[in-house]
């Protein structure tokens, strides 16, 4: 056993108790002292790995040594006793306390083992913060530190628990630029002091910029593990999508017709007064592919549960074929033939419980093809569902498999089966191909280019950048809220010119923003 | 996991569940065996595990016994409806409990309408308990529009609507409704033509109610399985925000289903009202509501599984009253085997690592077929 690596982890498998295989045979050596890169797509098993790190999942099988003594990781508390910590990339805080009072909680110190001692947490804090120039304000409410600061939470949270191991999960995905460059100064630092971090991303500049090893995990198997210096980017994204050309879509020039979807001036405050959406406007046509590209977080989510009434506006109009959605239900908008592909598949899209055959009915059951006065008329229900089964190919053993026992991608053909068979005039697809397999995702894509081209329009919001730019015959990009441009023709566009409205470095003048309106 | 390894798992943790519990039920009995020494309560034991086990169906001479089974049978009916009218509620994901003072309600309104209802022949005992349904369904109302429409929590309510359905019958029944006459709390008896005939009359109670709780069986099993209502009902229970996705109307499924159960529960006090007894004189709780939860979750919220699952819970019932006619062990060992049997089949833990194996396997050899597959769609390609 080597003394030069702090954490391996040898061919670990991990299978769900859905039954998705997330990790299979993965090997990981994390040298003592450096900043380990862990590399994949969506859905590659890279948190998984992670969460069995930190004893929040446990393998399948497969071992774990730490310091070169095998670990059994039952849990978190148990992985911090070998000094690993985790900094999740959903801050895991409690908004109401204070920054101090965040940093002890669970180990408080006690004033004659009753009373907090809050001076001495406040002191704690303090002094970690200088030691490892992790700036922070101990007496702040979480709830009002700005975004960077609240990482720096997490990151002393773990180091005042005595972790020598750090997994970063994604840290930079919630960060300005300025907070990057800031963290990344810090990480270095830790990196000097002797501590050994994991990074995980699938941003390819930061990795090259701050890591020294990396392993690229692809479909849940290791891809090996690379000097970072020895590697180009080129290769890198090879290694991780698995080929050369991103995937191309054969699509012929859209013929938009009459609107469909008119969404204007749309404003949306949430429960915590910020502002989601602001003066949104623009619309979708018969006939084409509307795009809505964005880094996560930037008003999508909003914007799509307004369209689907699970949320409603507070200034604005929505209009479908002419008809105000306002205060409308989920069956009423069916009944206007929209359909949402919905982005949380697991929550929206299944029951996952519940049969093939019950999950592709759930929209239509009420009506009278599927039904023989008040009992179900179940040589047509059998009929559909096989009929589904097939034109999607949804691969399962028979309609009366449990749907959460399928795949990720199956999973979301059935989803999708559903909701593009119900004669939709409109379909929402929010993120339709997230963390699925590449044989469902190309199957999907080309599904909506022929629905659209048979005269549906299609509204895609995608934070996959490939697949908005591949799919969307025009397309907005979405930063804080607003639209910050519209391109009518995607074919021009390139990543970089895409990058720089997503970050919100540039922005388009509101008239030909306004063009999306088509007015 | 394929159906047919998951059906077996399932059946296999049932069957563990039972003897797990019969298990434990024989160490108690063990241990509250009366004797000085190992040997006596041994003896002991053997004669209160045999009067339970064996003794409801079998005499002591080994021959069959048609009296007990046709007791058993008729201790299945009322815990056949409640344990219908809970699955319903189950399957909704409602922790209704109403069941309990609702078989009550039913059987006390089936009573007064029995009693003071001037109508002729065989349509007063009909209308007698569809009465006692409507009255049911009428007042689990309460809890289930509460929840459906404010989110108070169904359980807590229907809980304490049990106690108050039972105060509220005791008043009217101590105030106006008492039949003075009696030495005992009960009411006038009920018009000849009311009561239900028995289908064998050889003192066992084993009457006509049985007949309508298999009617209810079969035609709720419809309901869930084949009516859009059921299939809606399923649905919001296994994921209700994909059913309001969907575009279900969660609201008015969630007050049907708790209505409906609590109907069945109420048709079912009236059965065993008119099947059983001449006069009302329930003073306190029947049990059976709590009964038709172990029921429920015996039978997977099944309504198919109803029938058997009533029928170990009256075998044992009746074989627990035996046991402690022939021994010194109290019948309320029955209690305790249905508390075991109740935890291990609703902990989702119990044999979760043994299921995982099940899954890993199955998810292993789905992984062989889909490269298969794979492989031949690529060929097929070239």
């Amino acid at each position: 056993m080597s003394e030069e690596y702090v954490i391996q982890m040898k061919e670990i498998t991990k299978v769900y108790p859905n039954g998705v295989i997330a990790n299979q045979g993965v090997n990981l050596d994390v040298k003592r002292g450096e900043i380990h890169a862990l590399m994949g797509e969506n859905g590659a098993g890279k948190s998984t790995l992670m969460k069995m790190l930190f004893g929040l999942e446990q393998p399948t099988t497969g071992q774990i040594l730490v310091n070169g003594e095998e670990v059994n990781l039952t849990s978190p508390t148990v992985a911090i006793s070998h000094g690993i910590g985790m900094v999740h990339q959903h801050f895991m805080l409690v908004p109401n306390l204070t920054v101090a009072e965040n940093i002890v909680l669970g180990m408080t110190p006690t004033k004659s083992g009753i009373f907090m001692d809050y001076e001495k947490a406040v002191s704690l804090t303090e002094e970690y913060s200088k030691k490892f120039n992790l700036i922070v304000d101990a007496n702040a409410k979480v709830k009002d530190i700005p975004v960077g600061m609240k990482q720096k939470v997490e990151i002393l949270k773990a180091l005042v628990r005595g972790a020598k191991i750090l997994i970063l999960d994604e840290p930079t995905a919630v960060l300005t630029t300025q907070e990057t460059v800031e963290l990344f100064k810090e990480l270095k630092n830790l990196k000097n002091q002797g501590y050994t971090l994991i990074f995980i991303s699938h941003k390819l500049n930061e990795i090259m910029e701050i890591t020294d090893r990396m392993t690229i995990l692809r479909g849940g198997k290791s891809q090996g593990v690379y000097n970072t210096k020895d590697v180009t980017p080129q290769e890198i994204s090879r290694l991780m999508v698995g080929r050369d050309v991103i995937l191309k879509v054969e699509k012929d020039k859209a013929k938009p017709t009459d609107e469909v979807l008119r969404v204007r001036d749309v404003e949306f405050v949430n429960d915590w007064g910020k502002k989601m959406l602001d003066k949104v406007s623009f619309s979708v046509r018969k006939g084409e592919i509307l795009g809505i590209a964005g880094v996560e977080g930037n008003g999508q989510k909003e914007l799509v549960d307004i369209l689907f009434g699970f949320n409603t506006a507070n200034a604005g109009t929505v209009e479908v074929n002419g008809v105000n959605i306002k205060g409308l239900n989920q069956k009423q908008l069916r009944d206007l033939n929209i359909s949402l592909v919905p982005e949380d598949r697991m929550i929206y899209g299944i029951a996952g419980a519940a049969s093939i055959e019950e999950n592709v009915i759930s929209d239509r059951c009420e009506k009278p093809e599927y039904n023989k006065g008040p009992i179900f008329n179940m040589n047509a229900i059998h009929e559909t569902s096989d009929q589904l089964i097939k034109d999607y190919t949804v691969l399962c053993k028979s309609r009366d498999q449990k749907v959460g026992m399928l795949s990720g991608g199956n999973i979301q053909k059935v989803v999708v089966a559903r909701e593009f068979s119900n004669n939709p005039k409109l379909i929402i697809a929010d993120q339709p191909t997230r963390g699925i397999d590449v044989g469902a995702t190309e199957f999907i894509r080309k599904k909506l280019v022929e629905l659209s081209r048979s005269g549906i329009a299609v509204l895609l919001v995608s934070a996959d950048l490939n697949e908005v730019m591949e799919l969307s015959d025009s397309l907005i990009v979405m930063h804080g809220g607003q639209i910050a441009a519209y391109f009518e023709d995607t074919s021009k566009l390139t990543d970089e010119e895409m990058g720089r409205y997503m970050l919100g470095i540039d922005k388009q003048s509101p008239e030909q923003i306004k063009e999306v309106c088509h007015e | 996991m394929n159906k047919k390894r998951s059906t077996m798992f399932s059946v296999a943790k049932g069957a563990l569940a039972i003897f797990v519990s019969l298990l434990v039920a024989a160490v108690l009995v063990f241990v509250s065996a009366a004797g000085d020494t190992v040997a006596d309560k041994l003896a002991e034991t053997g004669i209160a595990l045999k009067s339970m086990l064996v003794s409801p169906l079998f005499k002591a001479d080994g021959s069959f016994n048609f009296k007990g089974l046709c007791d058993v049978l008729a201790l299945m009916i009322p815990i056949m409806f409640t344990g219908v009218g809970t699955c319903i509620m189950f399957s909704a994901n409602q922790f209704n409990l109403g069941s309990e003072g609702g078989i009550m309600l039913g059987a006390f309104v089936t009573a007064c309408v029995a009693v003071y209802a001037p109508i002729k022949g065989v349509l007063l005992p009909i209308v007698a308990i569809l009465a006692g349904g409507i009255a049911t369904a009428i007042v689990l109302y309460i809890p289930a529009t509460l929840k459906a429409h404010f989110g108070v929590s169904e359980m807590v309510n229907s809980l304490m609507l049990n106690s108050i359905i039972q105060y509220t019958i005791m008043f009217l029944l101590n105030m106006y409704l008492a039949d003075t006459t009696k030495g005992q709390v009960q009411m006038l008896p009920i018009q000849e033509n009311a009561a239900l005939p028995q289908i064998i009359n050889n003192g066992s109670k084993f009457h006509v109610g049985f007949i309508i709780a298999i009617v209810v069986v079969a035609l709720a099993w419809i309901f869930m399985y084949r009516t859009k209502w059921g299939y809606s009902i399923r649905m919001i229970g296994i994921n209700q925000d994909f059913s309001k996705y969907s575009g279900l109307n969660v609201v008015k499924i969630i007050i049907l289903a708790q209505v409906l159960g609590g109907f069945i529960a109420g048709i079912g006090g009236g059965a065993e009202m008119l099947g059983r007894y001449t006069a009302y004189n329930w003073k306190t709780l029947p049990g059976y509501g709590w009964t038709g939860v172990t029921v429920a979750i015996l039978a997977g919220n099944n309504p198919l599984f109803v029938p058997f699952a009533a029928f170990f819970i009256s075998y044992l019932n009746k074989g627990c009253t035996l046991m402690a006619t022939y021994t010194s062990i109290p019948s309320q060992l029955i209690d305790i085997i249905q508390a075991v049997l109740f935890i291990l089949f609703a902990a989702d833990k119990f044999l979760s690592r043994y299921k995982q194996k099940l899954v890993v396997k199955s998810a292993e050899e789905e992984a062989a077929i889909k490269r298969q597959t794979e492989l031949e769609f690529r060929g097929g390609e070239k």
